[in-house]
C-alpha cells in the first residue's frame, strides 16, 4: 500500500488507511490560503488604476467639451476652422484624416501583405533574409517624427512633381510609411499561425505555391491581417508629429481651399493637428473647443474600428 | 517530359484497364497466390536511394520496387527514413530547404528527378494522406473539389465530388451537408474525407504516412476497410508504426532500421523486403526478426 | 547484449516447452512400460500405465489452453510463431502417443490369459525399443534445436515399417491353435499403436524442421529430406 505521508495538508495518513474520514480530511485541505487572496486583491487593483486613469482623462475631456457639442450641435462638425471659438469646427479636420486614411490603406496595405507573403511562404531562410526581417522590426519602433524628416526631403522635395509638394498626398505617404512595418510585421504573424499542415494538404493534391497560398493561406491568415490592418488605421489617425513636417496646416486657411478635392490638393490639416493647432492657443475658450475635437476624433477612430471589425467578422464567416 | 503522351493531359490519367490484365483483383485477401503477387508490374524502381538534409545524411542504400495495385508497406522504429523516402515519392521533399535526393527513383519508367519534371504534375499523380487528418477549413463540397478546379477539370464537379466520396467510403455520411465545414467530422470521417480529396484528382498511387496514427481502433479498421478497396484501383504505399496493420492489410513490407555510423550519426536504411508472409512468418535478417517479435531492445 | 523486452512473453514460452517435454517423457515411458507388462505379464504394471494417461492428458490440456490465449493475448510473429505451432502440433501428437500406450496396455489385460508367441513377443518388444528412441530423437531435436538430428528420423522409421509388416506372417504361423491365433491377432492391433507411436515421432521431427527452417516438409519414408 503506498504511503500517503506527502498529502501536502499536514494530514498524515497511516499507511494502509483508506478510511473515509481520513480521505475526506485529505482532501480538503486548507481552508482558507492568505496568498491566493493577496495576489487577487493586488492584481484587481492594478486593474482599478488603470481604469481610473482612462475615467479621468476622459471625464475631464468630457466636461469640457460635451457642452460646446449641445451648445453647436452638427454645426461644430460643418463648418470650417477661424479664428474666433464660436464659429471655428472641425470640417476640415474630418476630411484631412479621412483623406490620409485612404491613402494609407491604398498603399500600406497592399504593399504591407504583399511583403510579409514574400518573406513568409517564399523566402529562403538566408542570413540575408533574416537581417531583412530584423531591420523591419527595427523600422517599427523608429519614432514617427524621423518618418516625418523622410517625407519632406522625399515625397514633398523630391517627387513634388508627383505630389504636389505639401500635399495630402504627400501626408499620406509619409504616414503609410510610418505603417508599413507594423502592417508586415502582423501580417507575417498571421500568415504564420496558419498551420503547415494546410499547407501541406494543398501540396499534396498538386497545387502551385501561389495557388496554396491564394485559396488557402491567405483566406485562413485573413482574420489576422485585417487586425492588423485596425491597428494600423487607430495609429494612422493620431498621427500628429510627422504630419507637421509634411504641410500639415495650424492655422486657419482660406474658405476657398475646403471640401473634398480642395484639400486633396492644395494646403490640407488633419484632426489631430487640428487639436494640437487650438491648444496652444492664448483664447481660454479654444480649451474646451479642444476637448470637443477630441470627442470628435475618438468618435471617428471608434467608427472606423467598428467599420474594420464588422468587415473581418463577416469574411470569417464566409468560409 | 515523358515519350508517353500520357503526362501530356492533365487532369484524368490514362491508366491500364484493370480488366485487361490477367490478374483478377477483386477482393484482397491472404488466400492469394504468391505468384499472383510476384507477376505485377513495378509502379515505382528505386535504387540506391539516398537522402541528406543540408548536407547531413538522413537515408541511404534503399532499394525496392513497388508492385502495382498492391499495398506496400515501410515499417521500422522511429527516426529510420520511412517517411523521408516516402515523400520523396512525391518529390514532397522538394519543399524541405535543403534537402537533396540522389539515387533512382523511377515512376512507371520515368526518372522522377530528371530535369523538366514539374514536381506538381507529379504530385497529382502520386497523392498523399497525412498523419493528422488536415482537411482544408472549408466547406467538404470545397475540400474535394479544390484540387480538380486547379488541375482544369471541366466536367460534373458535384458528380466527380460524389464520387470520390463514395470511393472514400463517407458519401452516406455526409451527403447531406456537403455545405458544412470539414472541420466539423470526427476524426475518422477526416482522414477519409482527406483520402477522398486525393481521390478527386484521379492519382495513380496514394501515398499513407501513418494514416491511423491519430484514430480510435474503430476509426483504424474502417479506413483498413476502405485500403481493401482502393487498391483495386490505386497502388498504396503506407508508412506504420502499427506492424499488426502492416501484417494485417500489406501485400509486401519493407523492414526499415536506423544505423549508428562511429562518430553517433543516425542513418535510415532499409534491412529487407519481401512478401508481407514471409516477414512475419520466416524473415531472412536477424534484425528483421528482433523488430517483428518486439525482441527489439 | 541488448536489454531484453517481452520477457514475460518469452517466460511463458519457456515454461510450456518445459511442460510439453515433461509430457513426452510421460509418454514416452509410457509405451516402454506398456510393452514390459505386455511381454514380461505384468498387469499392475498394466494398471499403472492406464493410470498414468492422467498425467499425460493434464499435461495437453494445459499446453493447449496456453496456447490459445498466448495467440490472443501476445500475436506472436516469425519464430515465435513457428514455435507457438511447433507446441500445438507436437502436444496432440503426444497426447495420441499416451493414448496408444494405454490401448497396449488394455489389450494385455484383456489377453493375459491366452497362450502367447515368444518370437512374436520378441518382435514387439524390438519396435517398442526402436519407437521409443524415436520419440526420444525427436524430442531431443526439439529441445536442442539441432536439425540434423531430426532429420534422421525417417530412416529410423524403416525397420518399424518392416517389423509391422511382417507381423502378419507371423500371427499366420498360428492358425493351428484358435486361442492362440485369437491372441495373434490382438498382438497385430499392439503393432499397429507401435507403428502408429512411430509415425507420430516424425510428425514432430516435422514439426521441428518446420520450426528451424521456416519451410515445411513432408517427411516421407523414401526421400531424406534436402537441406533448405
Amino acid at each position: 500500500m503506498a504511503r500517503r505521508s506527502d498529502l501536502g495538508s499536514g494530514v498524515v495518513a497511516i499507511p494502509g488507511t483508506t478510511a473515509t474520514h481520513v480521505v475526506r480530511a485529505a482532501l480538503r485541505g486548507k481552508r482558507f490560503r492568505v496568498g491566493d487572496y493577496v495576489v487577487q486583491i493586488l492584481l484587481l487593483m492594478t486593474l482599478m488604476i488603470a481604469l481610473g486613469v482612462l475615467v479621468v482623462l476622459l471625464g475631464n475631456v468630457a466636461i469640457r467639451g460635451v457642452p460646446v457639442l449641445e451648445q453647436r450641435g452638427t454645426n461644430f462638425l460643418t463648418t470650417t476652422n477661424s479664428t474666433l471659438p464660436f464659429l471655428a469646427g472641425v470640417k476640415q479636420g474630418i476630411i484631412g484624416s479621412l483623406e490620409l486614411l485612404v491613402i494609407v490603406l491604398i498603399f500600406a496595405i497592399p504593399l504591407g501583405v504583399g511583403a510579409a507573403v514574400y518573406l513568409e511562404e517564399y523566402a529562403k531562410d538566408t542570413r540575408l533574409n533574416r537581417l531583412l526581417v530584423t531591420n523591419v522590426r527595427n523600422l517599427a519602433g523608429v519614432p514617427s517624427i524621423v518618418y516625418g524628416i523622410l517625407g519632406l526631403i522625399i515625397f514633398v522635395e523630391f517627387l513634388k512633381p508627383l505630389t504636389g509638394g505639401l500635399t495630402v498626398i504627400s501626408g499620406g505617404l509619409t504616414l503609410a510609411v510610418v505603417v508599413l512595418p507594423i502592417v508586415i510585421i502582423t501580417s507575417s504573424e498571421a500568415l504564420r499561425a496558419v498551420p503547415n499542415s494546410i499547407r501541406e494538404a494543398g501540396f499534396g493534391v498538386g497545387a502551385t505555391r501561389w495557388e496554396v497560398i491564394r485559396s488557402h493561406v491567405l483566406p485562413s491568415a485573413a482574420p489576422g491581417i485585417f487586425t492588423g490592418a485596425i491597428l494600423t488605421l487607430a495609429r494612422a489617425i493620431g498621427e500628429t508629429a510627422p504630419l507637421l513636417l509634411v504641410g500639415a496646416l495650424l492655422g486657419f486657411f482660406a474658405p476657398g481651399n475646403v471640401g473634398f478635392w480642395g484639400q486633396l490638393r492644395g494646403p490640407y490639416t488633419s484632426l489631430p493637428t487640428l487639436i494640437f493647432s487650438w491648444s496652444t492657443q492664448p483664447n481660454p475658450d479654444f480649451r474646451n473647443l479642444t476637448a470637443a475635437a477630441i470627442i470628435v476624433l475618438m468618435a471617428v477612430l471608434l467608427t472606423v474600428n467598428a467599420a474594420a471589425i464588422v468587415l473581418r467578422n463577416r469574411y470569417e464567416r464566409k468560409w | 517530359m515523358s515519350e508517353s503522351g500520357e503526362y501530356m493531359d492533365a487532369p484524368t490519367v490514362t491508366r491500364s484497364d484493370p480488366s485487361e490484365r490477367s490478374i483478377h483483383l477483386e477482393r484482397r485477401g491472404r488466400e492469394r497466390p504468391e505468384e499472383v503477387l510476384e507477376d505485377a508490374s513495378f509502379v515505382f524502381e528505386i535504387k540506391d536511394l539516398e537522402v541528406s538534409y543540408g548536407g547531413v545524411q538522413a537515408v541511404r542504400n534503399v532499394s525496392l520496387n513497388v508492385y502495382e495495385n498492391q499495398i506496400t508497406a515501410l515499417i521500422g522504429p522511429s527516426g529510420c527514413g520511412k517517411t523521408t523516402v516516402l515523400r520523396c515519392l512525391n518529390r514532397m521533399n522538394d519543399l524541405i530547404d535543403g534537402a537533396r535526393v540522389e539515387g533512382t527513383l523511377r515512376y512507371h519508367g520515368v526518372d522522377l528527378y530528371e530535369a523538366g519534371i514539374d514536381p506538381v504534375e507529379v504530385r497529382r499523380r502520386i497523392g498523399m494522406v497525412f498523419q493528422k487528418p488536415n482537411p482544408f477549413p472549408k466547406s467538404i463540397y470545397d475540400n474535394i473539389a479544390f484540387g480538380p478546379k486547379i488541375a482544369g477539370f471541366k466536367g460534373n464537379m458535384g458528380d466527380l465530388v460524389e464520387e470520390s466520396l463514395t470511393r472514400a467510403a463517407l458519401w452516406d455520411e455526409v451527403k447531406g451537408k456537403l455545405k458544412t465545414s470539414a472541420t466539423e467530422l470526427s476524426g475518422g470521417q477526416q482522414q477519409r474525407l482527406c483520402i477522398a480529396r486525393c481521390i478527386a484528382v484521379q492519382p495513380d498511387v496514394i501515398l499513407m504516412d501513418e494514416p491511423c496514427a491519430s484514430l480510435d481502433p474503430i476509426a483504424t479498421l474502417k479506413i483498413e476497410e476502405l485500403m481493401y478497396q482502393l487498391v483495386s484501383h490505386y497502388t498504396i504505399v503506407i508508412v506504420t508504426h502499427n506492424m499488426q496493420q502492416a501484417a494485417r492489410i500489406s501485400d509486401r513490407t519493407a523492414f526499415f532500421t536506423v544505423e549508428v555510423e562511429d562518430d553517433g550519426h543516425r542513418v535510415g536504411t532499409v534491412v529487407e523486403y519481401d512478401l508481407t508472409d514471409h516477414i512475419f512468418t520466416n524473415p531472412k535478417d536477424p534484425r528483421t526478426e528482433d523488430y517483428v517479435t518486439g525482441r527489439f531492445g | 547484449m541488448r536489454e531484453e523486452t517481452r520477457r514475460r512473453f518469452h517466460d511463458d514460452l519457456a515454461q510450456l516447452q518445459t511442460t510439453l517435454y515433461r509430457e513426452a517423457d510421460l509418454a514416452t515411458a509410457g509405451v516402454a512400460r506398456s510393452v514390459e507388462a505386455l511381454v514380461h505379464r505384468n498387469d499392475d504394471l498394466a494398471h499403472a500405465v492406464i493410470d498414468g494417461d492422467d498425467d499425460v492428458d493434464e499435461c495437453y490440456l494445459d499446453i493447449d489452453r496456453h496456447i490459445l490465449e498466448m495467440i490472443a493475448l501476445q500475436t506472436p510473429v516469425a519464430t515465435d510463431l513457428r514455435l507457438v505451432s511447433a507446441i500445438l502440433h507436437t502436444n496432440l501428437h503426444l497426447e495420441r502417443v499416451g493414448d496408444q500406450a494405454v490401448n497396449i496396455a488394455k489389450i494385455f489385460l484383456l489377453t493375459q490369459d491366452l497362450p502367447t508367441d515368444a518370437t512374436i513377443l520378441s518382435h514387439l518388444q524390438e519396435m517398442s525399443d526402436i519407437v521409443c528412441r524415436m520419440l526420444r530423437t525427436a524430442i531431443d531435436s526439439f529441445v536442442r534445436r539441432d536439425l540434423e538430428l531430426c532429420v534422421r528420423l525417417p530412416e529410423m522409421d524403416d525397420p518399424v515399417d518392416l517389423l509391422n509388416r511382417g507381423m502378419y506372417l507371423q500371427v499366420l504361423r498360428l492358425a493351428d491353435d484358435a486361442a492362440a491365433l485369437e491372441w495373434g491377432i490382438q498382438m497385430n492391433v499392439v503393432a499397429r499403436q507401435l507403428e502408429r507411436v512411430g509415425d507420430n515421432a516424425v510428425d514432430i521431427a516435422e514439426q521441428v524442421g518446420f520450426l528451424l527452417t521456416g519451410e515445411f516438409r513432408e517427411f516421407t519414408d523414401a526421400s531424406h529430406l534436402a537441406e533448405p
